[in-house]
């Protein structure tokens, strides 16, 4: 099985971290640049974080690094177990996504080799992916504190780190990949169930993750209060640090850099999380083995059902609604981009929550010190709501344009206009976030009623965010979309390892921008309100609309005509 | 060699395929006929452990291929019909992936026998190039290398001619034949009649997921109330094309 394994990941690692070209005349040849960049980056990264805590450490003292590491211990523990729950929200659905696509590896199947070793490579590759940007940072940091201490015990903390770090990011995601089979396994050939299942499951699992990374954060306060047990427990056990796996890795890494004494049951609870990641992605193989021949993941066309229903489907057609123009490429385009992400449980279910990681952790900060600012948590609700504005527009028009794929043939033949069809994309995200902001509002009704004057306004001029945030995430996807994401499993719908837009820059646009001017835009709003008098923010509303909705039709534009000119090799 | 005994697959209530049994014996090839959705790609999938019969048993060489499904894989080449292989790798790297899979000991007289078997194929010159340029047919030959590189005692293939051009199908149909000569056992699905005619020697016809005749061309002919060409002993089991339907639809049009 070890071998097998490992001829695997060669051939695996082969193809995706690809240094020097293809001998072939057909392939591209890319340039130096784009060959090495992603590398030079990392090590140039790599390099600042290190030389700069070394010269820190040469200009203010070993002993004042030490006296601050030693007074902030907990907060290391903290990192690591925020670094565990990021990787398990983005797993959730990952064995399942990729279990569901296992067609696309009947190459490998037929190998003699089990599913079970298969599967077990696709989640180390996962592994691989999620533990990169912190092996990035994080290694150079531990080397920098472990060399500036002077002790040669802590140069053993550097080993120890990444092997916690990799040990810890295998718990979050085979823990994920484990509870999305489930939900798969519990709500087998139920369709709506399964919609319904998997955005409460995914909901769930990222707000218990967050709440109890919030009691750690947050020791004995707030929501540690739900958690007290466990704390009690690490207490009575006389673990000098929490009982977690951040706790674990933080206990055998930082204290033995800064050095504090570390307990023999530290030692323990740290073997005991190396032992349980591996068991769990063991478990996660087998049940994705299991998954693959019980049809648990067959989709809803598979199953018929035993009375012969004839369902018609009917197109949605909004232009029939008063007020609402628009070309039947559009509304095509709508109701076609609805109706494929909703047929997939788990990718609306993480299309509709996913902003909710970045909210809640963006936010996490911000309600920390509790009382203190209590006074804006209505704001901090109202501003939570421009994540998910954005984040819609990006995920339905972006994400979704790029799934097209193969598709983009069919729609480059058509006599239709492609800027229409892109923006029926971007209107597809509308009504998720008109439902998004309406539960916010009522929550921020309830948190401070007299704020109610302000909720149309935020309503209405998110919805204008989205189309904005969707338009220009469009054209970062005809720009730096990676047509082929559907075959790659990593890069696949659901999958949420890498994200469908390859380019670093047109990612960063599609997220930067939109949020950007949703900050600036409703923040300046609010202030006007709150300063000069609500009337006035009502006054700007048609203004950022008007702002947004050029934004999108520039956008759009742009799209439809850089979509006309991808050549097929960039899909086919 | 290839053993189906009352293989059934369901998909909830609709059977894809319904106790399915035949023996493929070695030395011979096999072909499995059908009508598009008959469910001949269903069985080779079940033969293979990529699917878990609802009922019956699937043996390669003895052994059973969900019980034993590694020992039974062993004996295996595979042309699936959709080749989905590998963008990001080469030709030549696909097939040494295949290679080291089978344990096939690397060195000169491998990249010798892959050689071979690319230049065979006309697809040598390609194989430097990232399997995401090729055409449908070319990865289709890749795939062909890569099933038969560790020199498989089965061969189960899907469609393996289709997409491929004319010299590379007539090379493939004397590989096959040549292959069946020295003892390999091969089954094969085509709707190219005229190949399954001329190449297998024995021929199974499902329909609706049954087998609704099987045996050499001379058995087939004998059920088919002497029909002399496979196309129409196919379309006088399965049905022929609903000429009344043909004529209303090309009246409407023109």
């Amino acid at each position: 099985m070890i071998e097998d394994l490992l001829i695997l990941l060669k051939h695996d690692l082969t193809g995706t971290v690809r240094i020097r070209n293809v001998k072939g005349k057909r392939s591209e040849q890319r340039s130096a640049w784009r060959r090495y960049s992603r590398y030079f980056a990392a090590i140039a990264v790599a390099i600042v974080i290190l030389l700069g805590i070394l010269f820190m450490s040469d200009l203010l003292g070993w002993e004042f690094f030490q006296a601050v590491l030693i007074d902030n211990i907990e907060f290391g523990s903290t990192i690591f177990n925020f670094i565990i729950i990021m990787s398990f929200m983005g797993s959730i659905a990952i064995s399942v996504t990729t279990v569901g696509n296992s067609s696309r590896m009947e190459y490998l199947m037929t190998m003699p080799i089990t599913l079970k070793t298969l599967f077990l490579e696709k989640t180390i590759v996962i592994i691989f992916y999620n533990a990169m940007l912190y092996l990035v940072i994080g290694t150079p940091i531990i080397i920098g504190f472990a060399l500036a201490s002077g002790s040669s015990i802590a140069l053993f903390s550097i080993p120890i780190f990444i092997i916690m770090l990799l040990a810890n990011v295998t718990l979050g995601v085979s823990l994920g990949g484990l509870i999305g089979l489930a939900i798969a396994r519990f709500l087998a050939g139920r369709r709506r169930l399964k919609q319904v299942g998997w955005f409460l499951g995914t909901t769930v699992a990222i707000l218990f993750s967050t709440f109890y990374y919030f009691s750690l954060f947050t020791s004995e306060d707030g929501f540690g209060q739900i958690f007290s047990v466990i704390f009690d427990f690490a207490r009575m056990l006389g673990l000098s640090s929490d009982f977690s796996p951040g706790g674990a890795m933080n206990a055998v890494s930082l204290r033995l850099i800064v050095g504090l004494p570390i307990h023999m049951t530290d030692i323990l609870l740290a073997i005991l999380f190396l032992i349980i990641p591996a068991f769990f992605i063991y478990a996660n193989a087998h049940f994705s083995e299991a998954a693959h021949y019980s049809g648990w993941l067959a989709s809803g066309s598979k199953r018929s059902s035993k009375e012969d229903i004839r369902i018609a489907h009917t197109t949605w057609n909004p232009s029939t609604l008063p007020l609402i123009k628009m070309s039947t490429t559009t509304s095509v385009s709508m109701w076609y981009n609805t109706a494929s992400v909703r047929r997939e449980g788990r990718v609306l279910a993480n299309y509709l929550v996913g902003p909710l990681r970045m909210v809640l952790f963006l936010f996490l900060f911000l309600l920390t010190p509790g009382g203190d600012i209590a006074g804006f948590a209505p704001f901090i609700i109202i501003s939570a709501m421009i994540p998910f504005a954005v984040s819609y527009g990006v995920y339905f028009a972006g994400y979704e344009l790029v799934y097209e794929g193969k598709n983009l043939m069919n729609l480059q033949l058509a006599p239709a206009s492609l800027s229409d069809y892109v923006k029926g994309k971007v209107f597809s995200a509308v009504p998720f976030t008109l439902i998004a902001i309406t539960i916010a509002s009522v929550l921020v009704i309830i948190v401070e009623p007299t704020l109610w004057i302000y909720i149309p306004a935020v309503m209405i001029s998110s919805i204008f965010l989205t189309l904005a945030s969707g338009g220009i995430a469009s054209y970062s996807a005809a720009t730096g979309g990676d047509f082929k994401a559907e075959r790659n499993i990593s890069r696949q719908r659901g999958s949420a390892v890498q994200m469908p837009i390859r380019s670093m820059w047109s990612m960063a646009r599609a997220f930067l921008l939109p949020n950007i001017l949703g900050f600036a835009g409703l923040g300046s709003m609010l202030a006007v309100g709150i300063f000069i008098g609500p009337i006035y923010t009502y006054l700007a509303v048609p203004l950022f609309a008007l702002i947004c909705i050029q934004i999108m039709r520039y956008y759009t534009g742009k799209t439809g005509r850089k979509l006309q000119t991808i050549e097929a090799t960039e899909y086919m | 060699m290839i053993e189906a005994i009352a293989l059934t697959r369901k998909f909830s209530e609709f059977i894809a395929v319904d106790r399915l049994s035949f023996q493929v014996r070695p030395g011979e090839i096999y072909g499995l006929l059908g009508p598009n959705g008959s469910g001949k790609t269903t069985t080779m999938r079940m033969l293979l452990g990529l699917l878990k019969p609802t009922m019956g048993t699937a043996r390669i060489n003895g052994f059973d291929v969900l019980e034993n499904t590694v020992e039974a894989k062993r004996f295996i080449g595979f042309v699936p019909e959709e080749a989905v292989l590998p963008d990001r790798l080469t030709g030549w790297e696909y097939i040494n992936y295949v290679g080291d899979i089978w344990r096939v000991p690397r060195g000169s007289e491998r990249d010798e026998e892959i050689d071979e078997l690319l230049t065979l194929l006309d697809i040598k010159d390609a194989s430097d190039d990232l399997i995401e340029t090729y055409s449908k047919g070319m990865a289709r030959k890749i795939g062909i290398v890569a099933a038969l590189i560790h020199t498989p005692k089965v061969l189960i293939l899907d469609e393996v001619q289709a997409g491929i051009d004319p010299r590379g199908a007539a090379t493939i149909k004397e590989i096959l034949i040549g292959l069946r000569d020295r003892g390999t056992t091969i089954l094969m699905s085509t709707h190219v009649l005229e190949i399954a005619e001329r190449m297998c020697d024995r021929i199974g016809i499902i329909d609706k997921g049954k087998m609704i005749a099987e045996g050499t061309m001379a058995e087939l002919r004998l059920k088919a109330k002497g029909q002399q060409s496979l196309e129409d002993i196919f379309l006088d089991l399965t049905g022929g094309p609903d000429m009344q339907r043909i004529a209303a639809f090309l009246g409407e049009d023109s």
